[in-house]
């Protein structure tokens, strides 16, 4: 549902705004041949007709041109150059955050930490960015657009992204909330008393909760991966989806933030596979290991 | 520190943001290159930028783009933590589980791609933080929602009124005072508070990304300043070979922000629970 609600909002608002379409990309003050470029991106047949024909082309994996900020350039392609760099610096900013979730259910992450890693968690994604950006710019210079260079931005930015606007402290304290209060849990007791391991015995039910929080943080990874690209440079998603945004390149943010979509309603697809699995597990109950 | 020490705080800060955002001035001082980057001692308090205006004004002027709407959205976020949290004390189930649906939906848009198609639509010529303020607080009011609907469903939920109408209390006193008064207080003004910190961070980032490609910004008009203009120029001062020397204005900015994340804080201890 996801993926066809963006666009279609995306639609809406097009139409929604004053003037019509065509002329918000080519204003007839500014140039001629209005019309002819409201038939060619099939803009002269109402909402309807467009969002019909753009999801027809998008199910074909064509998501036509970019209309301004990248003229005439096949949207298609620029989606498939970003794609892989904003997999790579969300996919690595991830790492923080599973290892928070697993720091904390393991208690590796002392609680005395808590504190301090809350306080650290309130730090803004753009004022940490503005220090990678400078650690970028100092370590390689007039090199840091180069392969070297945009490596490091990524991995910089993937730790940004990981420990900015709470990611991280978020992950720890979400997790160790959730262990602890099912750990209060008469069968925990009763459990620990028979010899069992407190993780084993908690896991399995706290997992659906803790997907659904991982899913939550994958969610503002991606969200805020538009400012990490755009402060550090790196050539992604949301980097094409700012640049669309400037130019009001209404063609290159339905491609986009469709993209977006696509991977929120992928990870919510990924959250219900967990829980039936879980579901599934616990359905065998599984005998648990004396310690 | 007790409850009083934190309302003082977050009464101290939210009285600097407002009265910073009144007294803005409308247009920043006239140029004077003698005092450009001349540094607290010379243009008190904060310095100069580099032609020559101080920096207060900058202070102000972002004091004044982000205030209303930031304390906007972090109403309506409280507002519709309440809401939720009523909602499971009402026990209407049917109403309980669309508006679960539709927050799922919403939670599910990353905000930032919201945030942007809302500023893609703003015309130019009426730039302004608030559309994108109201975006951020619908996108985040589920969360809010839900997070008030388990503390009430925690109370009991609508056993919980049940129980209190049975010792005779009016409907007003039990939802007013007991449940969003004694038990919904603090988590719907955490999260309130916390919308009102991303309201005003969402401003600096939006600003600070356009001022790097030399655009106006989606979220203020040209004659005004961001607090992500003293962020950008103090920026600068990082490179010790461009010898720029505007640390004072790297060093407000970051005050400016220390000081919302210090009024965030406050305001969500000043209303914890006993």
């Amino acid at each position: 549902m996801l993926p066809l609600m963006v666009p279609a909002i995306i639609t809406g608002l097009i139409w929604a705004l004053p003037g019509d379409p065509a002329s918000l990309i080519c204003p007839p003050s500014r140039c001629s041949g209005t019309q002819a470029l409201a038939e060619r991106w099939n803009l002269d047949a109402g909402p309807f007709q467009f969002f019909v024909g753009w999801l027809r082309d998008a199910l074909a994996l064509n998501f036509g041109r970019s209309w301004s900020a990248f003229q005439g350039m096949d949207v298609g392609n620029l989606l498939a150059e970003a794609i892989p760099v904003s997999l790579m610096l969300v996919g690595l900013a991830s790492l923080w955050i599973f290892t928070g979730v697993f720091g904390a259910a393991t208690g590796w992450i002392h609680r005395r930490l808590d504190p301090l890693l809350q306080t650290s968690g309130m730090i803004p994604v753009l004022v940490l960015a503005l220090v990678g950006a400078a650690i970028v710019d100092l370590t390689y210079g007039f090199g840091s657009s180069g392969q070297e260079g945009q490596m490091a931005r990524i991995i910089i930015g993937s730790a940004v992204l990981g420990l900015a606007d709470g990611a991280f402290a978020g992950a720890v304290a979400g997790t160790r909330g959730l262990f602890s209060s099912e750990s209060r849990q008469r069968y925990v007791g009763v459990a620990i008393l028979r010899g069992e391991r407190e993780l084993a015995n908690t896991l399995p039910n706290v997992t659906p909760a803790l997907v659904g929080q991982l899913r939550a943080r994958l969610l503002h990874l991606l969200s805020g991966a538009v400012v990490v690209e755009v402060m550090l440079k790196i050539n992604g998603i949301g980097d094409l989806l700012w640049a669309g945004t400037l130019e009001q390149d209404f063609g290159l943010v339905l491609g986009t933030a469709t993209l977006f979509a696509v991977g929120s309603a992928l990870l919510l697809v990924l959250q219900a596979m967990c829980e039936v699995a879980v579901a599934l597990h616990v359905r065998r109950s599984p005998g648990v290991q004396a310690a | 520190m007790n409850r009083r020490t934190w309302l003082i705080l977050a009464l101290g800060c939210l009285g600097l943001l407002f009265s910073g955002a009144w007294m803005a001035p409308e247009h920043l001082s006239a140029m004077d290159l003698r005092l450009s980057l001349a540094g607290p001692d010379l243009v008190w308090p904060f310095g100069a930028d580099v032609k020559g205006r101080p920096l207060r004004e900058y202070a102000l002027q972002g004091a004044e783009v982000v205030a209303l709407p930031a304390i906007t959205a972090g109403l309506v976020v409280a507002l519709a933590g309440v809401f939720g949290g009523l909602l499971r004390c009402v026990g209407t189930e049917s109403v309980d589980a669309t508006i679960q649906g539709l927050g799922e939906v919403m939670g599910a848009l990353p905000r930032m791609v919201v945030v942007l198609v809302v500023a893609l639509v703003i015309p130019r010529d009426s730039r302004s933080l608030m559309p994108m303020a109201l975006a951020w607080a619908v996108l985040a009011a589920p969360g809010a929602m839900d997070e008030a609907a388990s503390v009430a469903e925690r109370l009991g939920g609508s056993r919980f009124v049940e129980a209190l109408r049975a010792h005779g209390y009016s409907a007003t006193r039990i939802y007013l005072v007991h449940v969003v008064g004694f038990n919904l207080r603090p988590v719907v003004v955490r999260q309130g508070a916390e919308t009102l910190m991303q309201v005003v961070f969402l401003e600096i980032a939006l600003s600070y990304l356009a001022l790097m490609e030399g655009r106006p910004s989606f979220t203020h008009p040209d004659s005004s300043r961001s607090w992500a203009d003293l962020l950008q120029l103090g920026y600068k001062s990082l490179f010790p070979s461009l010898r720029y020397d505007s640390e004072h204005a790297l060093w407000l900015g970051l005050s400016l922000l220390g000081l919302v994340g210090l009024m965030t804080v406050s305001i969500g201890r000043m209303a914890r629970a006993r």
